[in-house]
């Protein structure tokens, strides 16, 4: 559960929205949505506690560190760090006490899962964008978090990967955990995620998917 | 030409010598893996500002207890780490960028060095300061080379893995993990250490080029980050080395004689090196 009371955010002195309160339930999928700069990243990033709000809070009902995991944007990565793809997704395991055949198992099937063999040794530059999305999001799959926020996770993917991306936030989702995922695509939103929050300046709507991007004309939000 | 038993023979016969070898060796293997992470975070300049910004504290130590190493090391470690401490807390309070905050301080510090000694009135030489001797390194200072590089390696190893994404991907340590602040904590505490108990041996800047030249050139020779650490220490070893003997040959002054070689075994990687090198051959497709 995330609940969110009389929350603003945004640069100090400038807040994005008014205080807003909604709150997504255990389980849910919840896309948001909204205009270049309305605030989307940044609320994902409060409600990591990467980023403080300017008022109001969010609480969670299982502790931030360990339960709780965040894919960023890949523009944060430097892409010229010497470090090979299987070292980058294996980052996944952090504070995971699986022993090690465990973890190679696992590391090498979700390696498999998101159509990443073969490119293991591969080192960070060499890799193009959308591997390199699917290599973050197969790092985020280790973590086995109850909460997981999901930033862009469709940039840069093809047609296949965004299928596998579709089939895997599924996947979390029959599993119980609560998701939000901040995503352009609004008839993919339409199609796969049941419920939305739309952020404007006046304020959050949150409301079933069809219906909220049903009456926005499809220039304006996007 | 040398021949081969002058590789080794000045080492052998002088104590001065090896004592300046053994130190050299260790500084070269603590202070890789500084460097390349300094690199790899985009703080390749801030060992150059931390160690102009020792000067106050050594003047300092100067000052109170002439030429001892304890008071110089001291007052070179608290300046340094007040530095740091001080241009990571700006950074943190107001956003501004940790090189931006570093450049600023650093001038204020170095001027305030500079003034001490000047009001002192005693003459410390600054040019020993800043360029220092290889060939001084005396019984205590090697024991506190030692102690240093072994202390900074373990360290270094301790926090390697927070470390890593913190540099790599500060945003998904921060979900995971609060080591992050703490590792970056000990990396800052460690180039300072390194720099001051280096400026003793072969001069605050000249270490600065120990540590930052091999790092800078093993970039251009592999891609993998630990292979990356070991190339720059036997780099650096190998500049500490080869700059000795020609200083003893020839009468150089140490502490540049080893930055040239560093810097001369920089260009052969920028020209030759294997990722990245301007001569370097168009990769197989088979090479992965």
């Amino acid at each position: 559960m995330i609940h969110c009371q009389a929350l603003r955010w945004g640069a100090p002195g400038q807040p994005l929205t008014p205080a807003v309160d909604f709150e997504l339930p255990k389980g849910s999928l919840t896309a948001v949505i909204g205009a270049n700069g309305s605030g989307k990243s940044s609320l994902l990033k409060v409600i990591a506690g990467l980023q403080k709000p300017l008022t109001g809070k969010v609480i969670l009902d299982v502790p931030r560190k360990g339960s709780l995991s965040f894919l960023p944007q890949q523009q944060h990565l430097d892409r010229q760090f010497p470090i090979s793809l299987q070292a980058l997704v294996a980052a996944g395991f952090w504070g995971s006490n699986q022993s090690p055949e465990i973890r190679r198992d696992r590391l090498k099937a979700v390696l498999e899962d998101w159509c990443l063999k073969g490119l293991e040794q591969r080192p960070l530059m060499a890799l193009s964008g959308g591997e390199l999305q699917r290599a973050l999001l197969a790092r985020l799959s280790l973590a086995d978090a109850p909460v997981l926020l999901l930033d862009e996770p469709h940039a840069a993917l093809d047609e296949l990967g965004q299928s596998l991306l579709w089939k895997h936030l599924h996947a979390w989702h029959a599993e119980g955990r609560t998701l939000v995922v901040v995503c352009h695509d609004l008839a993919a939103v339409r199609q796969h995620i049941p419920q939305t929050l739309l952020i404007k300046s006046s304020g959050c709507v949150l409301g079933p998917s069809t219906a909220l991007i049903h009456q926005q004309p499809h220039t304006q939000v996007a | 030409m040398l021949a081969v038993a002058q590789l080794w023979q000045p080492f052998h016969e002088f104590v001065f010598m090896r004592r300046a070898l053994i130190g050299g060796l260790v500084l070269a293997c603590s202070t890789a893996p500084l460097g390349v992470f300094l690199i790899l975070r985009r703080m390749s300049l801030i060992g150059d500002a931390v160690a102009h910004g020792i000067l106050p504290g050594a003047a300092l130590g100067f000052w109170f207890a002439g030429l001892s190493l304890p008071a110089l090391t001291l007052g070179g470690l608290g300046a340094g780490l007040s530095m740091a401490g001080i241009a990571a807390w700006i950074t943190r309070r107001t956003g501004l960028r940790e090189d931006a905050s570093l450049a600023a301080i650093y001038p204020i510090s170095l001027a305030g060095g500079v003034l001490i000694l000047g009001i002192a009135g005693k003459r410390l030489d600054l040019l020993h300061l800043l360029f220092g001797s290889a060939l001084a390194v005396d019984g205590p200072t090697l024991t506190g080379m030692l102690w240093v590089s072994g202390f900074s390696l373990i360290a270094m190893a301790c926090i390697y893995k927070p470390l890593l994404l913190d540099t790599l991907d500060p945003l998904f340590l921060q979900t995971v993990s609060r080591l992050g602040p703490l590792a970056h904590g000990v990396f800052l505490t460690l180039v300072v250490l390194n720099l001051v108990i280096g400026f003793q041996a072969i001069g605050a800047l000249m270490v600065v080029g120990l540590m930052m030249l091999p790092a800078a050139a093993s970039r251009f020779c592999s891609r993998r980050l630990p292979v990356l650490m070991g190339i720059a220490a036997l780099l650096g070893s190998l500049s500490v080395w080869l700059g000795l003997l020609l200083s003893f040959y020839y009468s150089l002054p140490s502490g540049p004689a080893i930055v040239l070689v560093a810097g001369s075994l920089y260009v052969l990687c920028v020209v030759f090196g294997p990722v990245h090198g301007l001569l370097r051959r168009p990769p197989l497709l088979t090479s992965q």
